[in-house]
C-alpha cells in the first residue's frame, strides 16, 4: 500500500493525483478502524452493564452502594472491629490485613530471596545445591498448596494453647497466636520519645557528614558504626535521665489467648510465611539471573583491583545486577500482593475473605466484587509507583 | 497487517453481540416477566433472554435438574468414597427431579461453599439450592432468593470438647470459636456473644474440611453451627482424636434456622413445582403412604388420597390437575423413588443413623411437630 503513496509523481503532474481514494487511504483506514473498535468496546461494555443492572433489578437486588453503611454483623479475628460497625469498616479492616501481608511479606521476601539467590551462585557445593533444591521445589508448587500446607502441616501442628512453647520469656508460640516480646513505653515518656527523635536526626547528620567526608577525601567513612554509636549514646543517656521508661512487654497466656507483645494470629502467620517462601524462590531466580547477566569482565576487573569477595559483590556486581532485577522483582511484589487473596483457604480475614463474607450475608455481589477489584488495582498501582521510583534511581546510577 | 487484526477483533466482538441478539429473537413469543414494558429497547431484549421461559420449562427441556448442594456435611449433603452424593438435602434434589421429570436420578449436583451459593443461584448456574440454607428476610429480599417449604427446622448450637471446663456459652469468655464464613451462624455468633458481653476470637473458614482440621488441632475452643450439622460432624469425628464421645453439643440453642430449598425470585412456575415436590413428601407421611406401600393406596377409598396420587376420581372419573405444571402423578414418582418425609429423615439423620437426631420439631403437626402440609386439592 505504501508503494502507492510513495510512488514518485510523474513530472508535470500535481502530487495530489497520487492520493488513493478514501477507502484505500491507510491513514483514513487506521482512524476509522480505531473509532470502530472504540465504539464496539463501549457498546459491549454498556450492553453488559445494562444487562447486569436490568437482571439485578428484575430479581429485586439492589444496584447501589447503600449496603456499605449497614452494620456488618460479624467480627474479624485479630482486630477491634465489632459487629455493630459498618460493612465499609469491615472492608477497611480486610484491606489493612491485605496491606499488612503485602508490606511485611515484601520485606521478608526480599531478604530471603537475595540470600537464596546469592547462595545459588556460591562456590560451596552444599550451599549451592540446597539453594537450587529450595528454588526448584517451591517454584513448581501452586501457591495455594503452599499456603494450605503451611497452615495444616506446620502452623496447626504448633503446640496447643494449653501447653504453649516459649523461648526465654521472649517469644511464645501456639497454634492460635505467635507472639514475641515488644518494647513498651511507660506513660508520660514524652521526653524520651523526643530524645529518640533527636537521636535519629543526629544519626542521620553523622551519616551525611561522613559520606561527604568520604567523597571529598577518599578516607573510609565508617558511617554505619559512627552513626549507630551516636544514636545509641543519645538513647542510653536519655533513657537513664528520664527514669528508664522503656520496658519489655512480654507475651503471656491469659485464659484461652496469648496477650501482650507483638503477636500475629496463626492464620496470618501461615499466609505470610507461605507467601514469603513461595515468592522468595522467584526472587532468588531473578537475583541469580541478574548476577549472571553482569559481564564477566566486571568480576575480572574487580579481581584485578584486589577487591575481596564481599566488596566485589557489594560494590561491583550487585549494583549492576539490581538494575537488571528491579523490574522483574516489582512483578513478584505484585504477585505476592495478589496471591494474598488465597488466604481465604485458611481463614485469614484479608480483603477477599471479608468481601466474600459480606456477600454471603445478603449484600449484593456485583458491587462488592467491583470494589474488590478496584482495591487490588489500587494496591498494585501503589506498588508499581514505588518500584518505578526505585527503578528510576537505579537507572540514574548508570552513566 | 495490524489493522487486519483489529478488524478481526471487531468482527468477533460484533459476532458475539449479534449472537446474543439472535438468542433473544428466538423466543419472541415468550411471556415477559410481568408485562412491564418501559419502552426501553435494550432492557426489553434482555428481559426476554433472562425471563423468556421458566426454569420449569428449561429443566423439562434439558431433562436434568441442576441442584446446588453441600458436599461435606454427613447426613445432609455428602460425597461418599465412590463419588456419589447422598444425604437429606440430596434426597430433596432427587424428590424435585422425580416430581418434575419423573426420574429421581436426573440430577446434576453442584457442590457449593456457603459464600458461593447465592451468586450461583442468582446467575442461573444452578436451578435450585438445597444446601442447609436458612430462610431469612434479607436473603428473601436482598439476595433475590425465594424459599420453598422448610424441610428441616434447625437451631444453632455450640460444640466443645467434653473434657474442657465449658458447660455453657457463659463459660466461653475469651474463647476462640470456629465458624463457617458467610453464614447466618457467623452473624448469630456475634449477636449472642455481644449480647452477653463476652469477648471471643472468631475463626471463620471457607469450608468445613479446613474448619474441622483447625478444630481437631485445637485452634478453637468451640465450633458453632446448626445443631444438625454439629451432630453430623460429631458422628464422624475420628476415633484417633477421641471419637464422638470426646465432644459435647451444649444444650443452648441460640437461633432459629429453618432450612429449605431456594429458587430465584420471580419464577412462580418453578417455585410452585419445587414447593409442591417438598410438600408431597410431607403430605405422603400424613396419609401414611411410604415407598413400600404406595401400591395399596392407588385403590384407596379416600378421595383425598386418590387426588393426591393423580388417580381418577371414583365418581366423576376425572384426574385432578391443580395447574402446577407437573404430571398428575408426580407425587407417586416422588414417593416411590425417594420416599415420604419420615423415610428420608430416618434414612439420613434419624435415630438409627450416626447422627441420631430425634424428630422433635421436624415431626408432623399431628404429633406435635411443625410439619403442616397445605391441602392438596
Amino acid at each position: 500500500m505504501t508503494a502507492v503513496v510513495d510512488a514518485p509523481d510523474p513530472p508535470g503532474q500535481p502530487p495530489r493525483s497520487s492520493r488513493p481514494p478514501l477507502w484505500r487511504d491507510v491513514r483514513v483506514i487506521r482512524v476509522v478502524l480505531q473509532v470502530a473498535f472504540a465504539v464496539a468496546v463501549v457498546a459491549l461494555i454498556s450492553y453488559l452493564y445494562s444487562n447486569l443492572v436490568n437482571n439485578l433489578t428484575d430479581q429485586g437486588i439492589r444496584t447501589d452502594f447503600g449496603y456499605l453503611d449497614r452494620p456488618a454483623g460479624f467480627q474479624i479475628l485479630g482486630s477491634d472491629f465489632r459487629a455493630a460497625q459498618s460493612v465499609s469498616d469491615a472492608l477497611l479492616v480486610g484491606l489493612s490485613n491485605t496491606v499488612s501481608v503485602a508490606v511485611i511479606g515484601i520485606v521478608l521476601t526480599m531478604i530471603l530471596g537475595i540470600i537464596v539467590g546469592v547462595a545459588s551462585l556460591s562456590s560451596n557445593w552444599l550451599v549451592r545445591k540446597a539453594a537450587t533444591v529450595y528454588v526448584e521445589t517451591l517454584r513448581n508448587l501452586p501457591p495455594l498448596i503452599v499456603i494450605v500446607f503451611m497452615f495444616t502441616a506446620v502452623i496447626l501442628r504448633l503446640p496447643r494453647i494449653e501447653a504453649p512453647a516459649e523461648w526465654f520469656d521472649l517469644a511464645i508460640w501456639t497454634n492460635r497466636t505467635i507472639s514475641i516480646a515488644a518494647p513498651s513505653l511507660d506513660a508520660g515518656s514524652g521526653g524520651f520519645l523526643l530524645a529518640l527523635v533527636t537521636a535519629l536526626v543526629l544519626a542521620a547528620v553523622v551519616w551525611i557528614v561522613r559520606t561527604r567526608h568520604n567523597a571529598r577525601t577518599g578516607q573510609p567513612h565508617h558511617r554505619v558504626a559512627l552513626s549507630g554509636l551516636a544514636f545509641l549514646a543519645v538513647v542510653v543517656l536519655a533513657w537513664s535521665l528520664t527514669g528508664r521508661p522503656l520496658g519489655i512487654d512480654r507475651p503471656e497466656v491469659v485464659g484461652r489467648q496469648l496477650e501482650g507483645g507483638w503477636s500475629m494470629s496463626a492464620n496470618y502467620a501461615a499466609v505470610l510465611f507461605a507467601l514469603v517462601i513461595y515468592t522468595a524462590s522467584y526472587i532468588a531466580e531473578i537475583v541469580r539471573g541478574s548476577i549472571q547477566a553482569v559481564h564477566k569482565g566486571q568480576t575480572e576487573a574487580s579481581l584485578a583491583l584486589a577487591l575481596s569477595g564481599f566488596q566485589r559483590l557489594r560494590f561491583v556486581i550487585l549494583p549492576q545486577a539490581f538494575r537488571i532485577a528491579v523490574p522483574a522483582i516489582a512483578n513478584q511484589f505484585l504477585n505476592l500482593t495478589k496471591n494474598s487473596s488465597l488466604a481465604i483457604a485458611v481463614g485469614f480475614a484479608e480483603l477477599t475473605q471479608v468481601t466474600f463474607i459480606v456477600i454471603g450475608n445478603g449484600n449484593p455481589a456485583p458491587q462488592s466484587i467491583l470494589l474488590l477489584m478496584f482495591a487490588y488495582l489500587f494496591l498494585s498501582l501503589v506498588i508499581a509507583l514505588f518500584t518505578n521510583i526505585v527503578n528510576r534511581r537505579f537507572q540514574l546510577v548508570s552513566r | 497487517m495490524r489493522w487486519l487484526a483489529v478488524l478481526a477483533v471487531f468482527v468477533l466482538v460484533l459476532g458475539a453481540c449479534t449472537g446474543d441478539d439472535d438468542d433473544a429473537a428466538d423466543t419472541p413469543d415468550a411471556p415477559d416477566n410481568n408485562g412491564e414494558d418501559n419502552g426501553d429497547g435494550p432492557s426489553e431484549t434482555i428481559d426476554l433472554v433472562q425471563d423468556g421461559e421458566s426454569v420449569l420449562a428449561s429443566v423439562q427441556d434439558s431433562g436434568v435438574v441442576v441442584c446446588g448442594v453441600n458436599d461435606a456435611v454427613p447426613g445432609f449433603g455428602f460425597v461418599d468414597e465412590d463419588g456419589n452424593f447422598s444425604g437429606f438435602d440430596v434426597d430433596y434434589c432427587r424428590a424435585i427431579a422425580a416430581a418434575v421429570l419423573g426420574d429421581a436420578e436426573a440430577v446434576e449436583y453442584v457442590p457449593l461453599t456457603a459464600a458461593q451459593r447465592f451468586t450461583a443461584l442468582q446467575s442461573g448456574e444452578i436451578d435450585v439450592l438445597v444446601r442447609n440454607t436458612t430462610w431469612t428476610a434479607s436473603r428473601d429480599g436482598g439476595e433475590g432468593a425465594a424459599f420453598a417449604t422448610t424441610t428441616f427446622y434447625d437451631g444453632q448450637g455450640m460444640m466443645v470438647r467434653a473434657d474442657g471446663d465449658i458447660g455453657s456459652i457463659d463459660d466461653m469468655g475469651g474463647a476462640s470459636v470456629c465458624v463457617l464464613s458467610g453464614t447466618t451462624t457467623e452473624l448469630n455468633l456475634a449477636t449472642v456473644f455481644n449480647a452477653r458481653g463476652l469477648d471471643y476470637s472468631p475463626l471463620s473458614f471457607e469450608d468445613n474440611d479446613t474448619l474441622r482440621e483447625a478444630f481437631i488441632a485445637g485452634q478453637c475452643d468451640g465450633w458453632t453451627s446448626d445443631k444438625s450439622q454439629l451432630a453430623a460432624v460429631r458422628s464422624a469425628y475420628p476415633e484417633a482424636d477421641g471419637g464422638p464421645e470426646s465432644l459435647t453439643i451444649l444444650d443452648e440453642t441460640i437461633s432459629k434456622e429453618p432450612l429449605g430449598p431456594a429458587v430465584r425470585d420471580g419464577d412462580s412456575a418453578w417455585f410452585d413445582a419445587v414447593n409442591w415436590a417438598v410438600i408431597a413428601t410431607i403430605q405422603a407421611e400424613e396419609f401414611g403412604i411410604t415407598s413400600e406401600n404406595i401400591d395399596d393406596f392407588t385403590t384407596s377409598d379416600d378421595p383425598n388420597i386418590l387426588r393426591f396420587l393423580g388417580e381418577p376420581d371414583p365418581e366423576e372419573g376425572t384426574v385432578a390437575d391443580p395447574g402446577l405444571g407437573l404430571d398428575p402423578d408426580f407425587a407417586v414418582n416422588v414417593i416411590s423413588q425417594v420416599g415420604n418425609y419420615g423415610e428420608i429423615f430416618e434414612r439420613h439423620v434419624g435415630p438409627d443413623t450416626p447422627l441420631g437426631l430425634a424428630r422433635a420439631e421436624n415431626d408432623l403437626w399431628t404429633n406435635g411437630g411443625l410439619l403442616y402440609p397445605p391441602p392438596y386439592r
